[in-house]
């Protein structure tokens, strides 16, 4: 078996989860403390991943990233059938869970505390550092970890956009339907185990967060 | 010192208000939701107004026409507000210390020492607030707002999640704190008790307004409306009429009898309400009638009684009158048994003129009750 793919998930996991913190965190603060009008149509859109077929997104991350794309006429930087490619679709599968998970979080931390926290002359971000972030850290762990172990297990919208090329973009997930196609049982098998393990590892993380022993 | 003018919309509920006060404590007292919370967020500047000024000590934290909003980082307020909001996740001597990120680790630890000394925290230093007493969390939050030296404190309701023997011995501890960094404070309660314990400037706030502020003796005892008398507890409030204006005295017509009272600028005819304090009703032993000259002397029948752990509350009905009973009067105990009044049905009682107090009445807008 060649660990090309279990490496390439790695890495594609990886920036993908650094997206969906990137974007992720922000837009949790920002949905958790700020009203405005649009917002439960913004929150629709953010979740919209989560119940929308692969294909579709597959096929709007075309849209965004292929030629014609802003990212493409403007900047001139080509993603599609690369591993960015992949990272990005992963990510935008992962983010919804985050954003969920951090701004319950988030809102459940007591304003007055932030409140408190201004008028003893910290700023914004030491308000987030000091208060908010310690405060909400478990439900956004445990949304960044559900947001990677499900950028981690992405399929069918990285497909479109990445291909499946092996020792380029083919992911773990990929390569197991390719084992399938190809009759190699004995290496399916190992990789759908490998697969179940971190998935299930995640998924026990994510419990002990929400409910520490 | 203080002076506030603030205005601000909230959907339907609109916040108008505007008080100065240069005494040491302060109290904003009225009910649920008159706006009372959102006057100390506007003063610690963690609530834009839409217009108005503030001022503290001087310096102008905000002013709408001059387009001044300094951040509640630079206001130099603490604020205390409701249930303290104590960092969870921080421990007895970090919640003390939070203000005092800027400043070298060592003066930091001997200013955070001290107020553990003064505020009685010492052994709690390591503790986080869920593992103290209601008592040990006020404490630890007036010593965190106090350690970046603040010019005013502002205390949102800072007794409501105590249970009641508590809150006496927490007043005074805030009377004292009060007193040892002379510092002002602005105090936030709808509870009468903390009014008139720790009120020395009381402004009444009603639906969004300010209904009256004085000191506290003017609020109790003075009330300018029907409004006030209710809110701070008023007991005998008796509607009347102005049956005579003269120029030592006002009086009035209630309940088919005549009662003298100090000249007020009310015309002849105008509904009025009469209030006297329960404890100010003398009790008049008819063998010394002519002890004195006496006026509005009445006649009356005991027709209830409660009694308290250390006061007898008598219900009075005047005689002539259709209500169930027309006055409280409130006597000490050891007074009541020495009149020996559980033996008597009947009372004569004289209201002095100085004690009556006399408040405007809207005949439009009064609940029902039928001219006298």
């Amino acid at each position: 078996m060649s660990w090309h793919p279990v490496v390439l998930s790695i890495q594609v996991t990886v920036v993908a989860s650094l997206l969906i913190v990137v974007v992720g965190l922000p837009l949790a603060l920002f949905l958790a403390r700020v009203r405005f009008p649009g917002q439960t149509i913004l929150e629709s859109v953010i979740n919209l991943p989560l119940v929308l077929p692969p294909s579709v997104i597959g096929y709007y991350l075309l849209l965004a990233l292929g030629r014609g794309s802003l990212l493409v006429e403007w900047f001139g930087i080509q993603v599609l059938f690369t591993w960015r490619a992949a990272a990005i679709a992963s990510a935008v599968v992962g983010l919804p869970l985050m954003v969920i998970a951090a701004k319950a979080a988030i809102a459940g931390v007591d304003p007055a505390l932030e409140r408190v926290a201004r008028t003893l002359g910290s700023s914004e971000l030491g308000v987030f550092w000091r208060v908010t972030l310690p405060l909400a850290r478990r439900g956004i762990l445990a949304g960044f970890t559900l947001g990677s172990a499900r950028a981690l297990g992405e399929f069918g919208a990285t497909l479109m956009v990445a291909g499946s090329i092996p020792g380029r973009t083919q992911t773990l997930p990929l390569a197991i339907y390719d084992a399938v196609q190809a009759r190699e049982y004995a290496l399916a098998n190992l990789m759908v185990l490998l697969m179940t393990v971190l998935s299930f590892l995640a998924l026990w993380g994510v419990r002990r967060l929400e409910h520490p022993l | 010192m203080l002076d506030v003018t603030i205005q601000k919309r909230f959907g339907g509920f609109h916040l108008d208000v505007a008080f100065a006060a240069e005494h040491e404590l302060v109290v904003l007292f009225g009910p649920s939701g008159s706006g009372k919370s959102l006057t100390l967020q506007a003063i610690a500047g963690t609530l834009r107004p839409e217009a108005g000024r503030i001022i503290i000590d001087g310096q102008t934290v905000y002013d709408s026409e001059k387009h001044i909003d300094l951040p509640p980082q630079v206001r130099r307020v603490g604020y205390v507000p409701q249930h303290y909001a104590l960092f969870p996740h921080l421990t007895t001597s970090e919640n003390i210390g939070f203000g005092l990120k800027g400043i070298p680790r060592d003066e930091r630890n001997r200013r955070v020492a001290e107020l553990v000394e003064v505020f009685a925290l010492r052994g709690l230093e390591h503790r986080r607030p869920r593992e103290l007493s209601g008592g040990q969390q006020q404490r630890v939050a007036l010593a965190r707002a106090l350690a970046v030296q603040p010019r005013v404190l502002l205390l949102d309701e800072p007794f409501a999640a105590l249970d009641v023997l508590l809150r006496g011995v927490l007043r005074q501890e805030l009377a004292q704190v009060q007193k040892r960094w002379g510092i002002t404070m602005l105090l936030v309660t709808h509870d009468l008790a903390d009014v008139f314990t720790l009120g020395q400037h009381v402004v009444v706030y009603d639906k969004g307004r300010v209904i009256q502020q004085g000191t506290r003796e003017e609020v109790f005892f003075h009330p300018a409306t029907l409004r006030v008398a209710e809110l701070v507890g008023t007991r005998n409030i008796l509607p009347a009429v102005v049956a005579q204006v003269e120029e030592h005295t006002l009086w009035l017509s209630w309940q088919g009898h005549r009662i003298a009272a100090p000249p007020r600028p009310f015309a002849r005819g105008s509904p009025v309400y009469l209030c006297i304090r329960p404890t100010q009703i003398m009790i008049v032993r008819p063998d010394r009638l002519a002890e004195r000259k006496r006026e509005n002397l009445l006649w009356c029948t005991i027709v209830g009684k409660q009694i308290q752990t250390e006061t007898y509350t008598l219900h009075l009905r005047v005689d002539h009158s259709g209500n169930a009973y027309d006055l409280e009067l409130t006597l000490p105990a050891y007074v009541y048994h020495r009149l020996s009044l559980e033996r008597q049905e009947r009372l004569l009682v004289e209201l002095r003129r100085q004690d009556l107090h006399i408040i405007p009445r809207d005949i439009h807008t009064e609940p029902g009750s039928a001219e006298q």
